[in-house]
């Protein structure tokens, strides 16, 4: 289905917690281990912008539709770290600027040759690689809806649990935007597909994985993708991926998870 | 350090304004203005031929934000939270009036130009990239320099518009006190853009040396006004000309630019000359 982007312009906001009372986590916070996933899903939403750069350098900056998404979307992914950043402050866990940018000069080399890699790759490939960008940005997508989700059952906090749904519905229209571009894309397109196969089954990471430590990575996804329930989460994520035109049989995400070895 | 600003360093240079409040900004960025302005009535009431084509090439110039953020994100411009969490509600404001301009413009004349401008303009991302690992963090400077410099040359166009509005208004049915309206709120949604690059220009250029450089040199190679690339040659030459024909605002501009600590009179003339005025 098309992805109406004069609708989602015109309906974007900043998600609203205004209205819930963090202050509960006071006397009903959350633990530890929870705190530093929120707090790893708060960085990379708050880097969500610097993403933007990886997808620009290559030929799908051109379309105006991709510049009026990327707009709305990189507000919409700030403010879910301002709304996460207000849950870790009530547990007097301060995500300032300052932090971010502590964290983001750690990075160093890793972080700064992607934009190269990229686009070395984009020019190879060309408007085939907007197929890989968006199919990227689907799986990306996906796995965080799906993160905000599992947060939520695990913790069973009423207040974390309806903040957390009023940002994975926006991840939703994420996944619209993102599914609809990589479909057209790819479909009919079978040169376009096999870049996109190469590229996931062979650089797809969870995000946040160039923006992080493996251990904290590693934390994470065993915090929400393990044991039975995880795996079938991860499974209904690449479950979505591969049913995406030529993609068939990729399980990127049980990958990676077996890399990390996270059972 | 101010936990709510994220700045942790006094400026070296002058006594300014207290630091911009980048949250506050994000919180009270302005959206559509489709609600607050009859942009159909605007757009039917009638606009001189060439004001209409001036917002046109606004709504391209404003709209040009992704190539902006590409430019600079490639750089260690991206590992300054605070200066990209700006650029986040700063695309999403520029995007807003871009709308509203086109509303009431109608399309650009000429898009197939428009592309072929983009896909030659100023040096690759990769090069970008390259040029910005030898850089550092003085590149960030540079970057928020060539943001103050945009906005001035494209308040010198806002603000012929606004003059230009004004005569009109005597005209019963037309335009005018309309426009002008849209126009002052335009400017006053920019204001607070260029506030923030004008502090953080002046905090980081007057701290280093080297910064203020490589805003020099960035400001002289770059083409202005900064998204020039969105539109085409004419309208581009017709957008200069339009902007520039005031002497007097040409010179404030030179001011402008001169005022930032570190750039000179050379780097405030290159700017006037690649303009052509
Ligand atoms: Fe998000
Ligand atoms: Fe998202």
């Amino acid at each position: 289905m098309a992805f109406d982007i004069d609708r989602y312009t015109e309906t974007s906001v900043s998600v609203n917690w205004s209205d819930l009372d963090l202050e509960v986590f006071r006397r009903d916070p959350l633990p530890e281990s929870s705190l530093r996933t929120l707090r790893y899903m708060a960085d990379v939403e708050y880097h969500t912008v610097c993403y933007t750069r990886d997808l620009l350098t290559t030929p799908s900056h051109r379309e105006a539709d991709v510049s009026a998404f990327m707009t709305m979307w990189n507000r919409e992914e700030f403010w879910h770290g301002e709304a996460l950043a207000a849950v870790l402050a009530v547990h007097d866990i301060t995500v300032d600027y300052d932090a971010l940018k502590a964290n983001r000069m750690k990075l160093g080399w890793k972080d700064r040759l992607d934009p190269i890699k990229q686009s070395v790759l984009g020019g190879l490939v060309g408007q085939d690689f907007v197929a890989v960008h968006m199919s990227w940005g689907a799986a990306n997508e996906w796995s965080a809806i799906t993160a905000y989700q599992r947060m939520a059952e695990l913790e069973e906090h009423p207040v974390l649990a309806e903040l957390l749904r009023r940002i994975a519905k926006q991840e939703a229209r994420h996944v619209a935007f993102y599914t609809s571009q990589a479909r057209e894309r790819l479909a009919a397109n079978t040169k376009a597909q096999k870049v996109t196969r190469f590229a996931l089954s062979r650089f797809w990471a969870p995000v946040g994985s160039s923006i992080s430590t493996e251990d904290d990575v590693r934390h994470v996804m065993t915090h929400l993708m393990s044991g039975p329930e995880g795996r079938r989460s991860a499974r209904k994520v690449d479950d979505s991926i591969s049913g995406m035109p030529g993609l068939a049989g990729l399980t990127i995400v049980q990958d990676a998870l077996d890399r990390l070895g996270v059972s | 350090m101010n936990p709510s600003t994220g700045v942790g360093r006094a400026p070296t240079v002058g006594r300014g304004p207290a630091p911009f409040d980048v949250r506050g900004f994000a919180r009270t960025a302005q959206g559509s203005l489709r609600d607050e302005f009859d942009l159909e009535a605007i757009a039917r009431a009638g606009l001189a031929p060439e004001c209409r084509r001036t917002l046109a090439a606004l709504a391209e110039l404003e709209g040009a934000t992704m190539a902006y953020l590409r430019n600079v994100l490639v750089t260690a411009t991206h590992k300054d939270a605070r200066v990209t969490a700006f650029l986040v509600s700063w695309a999403y404001e520029k995007y807003w009036i871009a709308d509203a301009l086109r509303r009431i413009a109608g399309e650009a004349e000429d898009p197939e130009d428009r592309a072929a401008g983009i896909a030659t303009s100023g040096r690759g991302p990769v090069r970008r990239a390259l040029a910005g690992f030898v850089q550092g963090f003085d590149v960030i400077g540079a970057h928020l320099a060539l943001g103050y410099v945009d906005d001035l040359v494209l308040d010198l166009a806002y603000a012929r518009l606004a003059a230009a509005a004004i005569p009109i208004a005597t005209d019963p049915g037309a335009a005018g006190p309309a426009l002008g309206d849209l126009i002052a709120r335009i400017r006053a949604i920019k204001s607070r853009h260029t506030a923030f690059f004008e502090g953080e220009t002046c905090r980081r250029l007057g701290a280093s040396p080297r910064a203020a450089r490589l805003a020099r040199r960035e400001i002289r190679r770059s083409p202005w006004p900064l998204g020039g690339a969105a539109v085409g040659a004419a309208e581009r030459a017709a957008f200069v000309r339009f902007a520039t024909s005031d002497g007097a605002a040409v010179a404030a501009l030179a001011r402008g630019i001169r005022s930032l600590p570190g750039l000179d009179d050379r780097t405030a003339t290159a700017v006037v000359r690649r303009l052509g005025a």
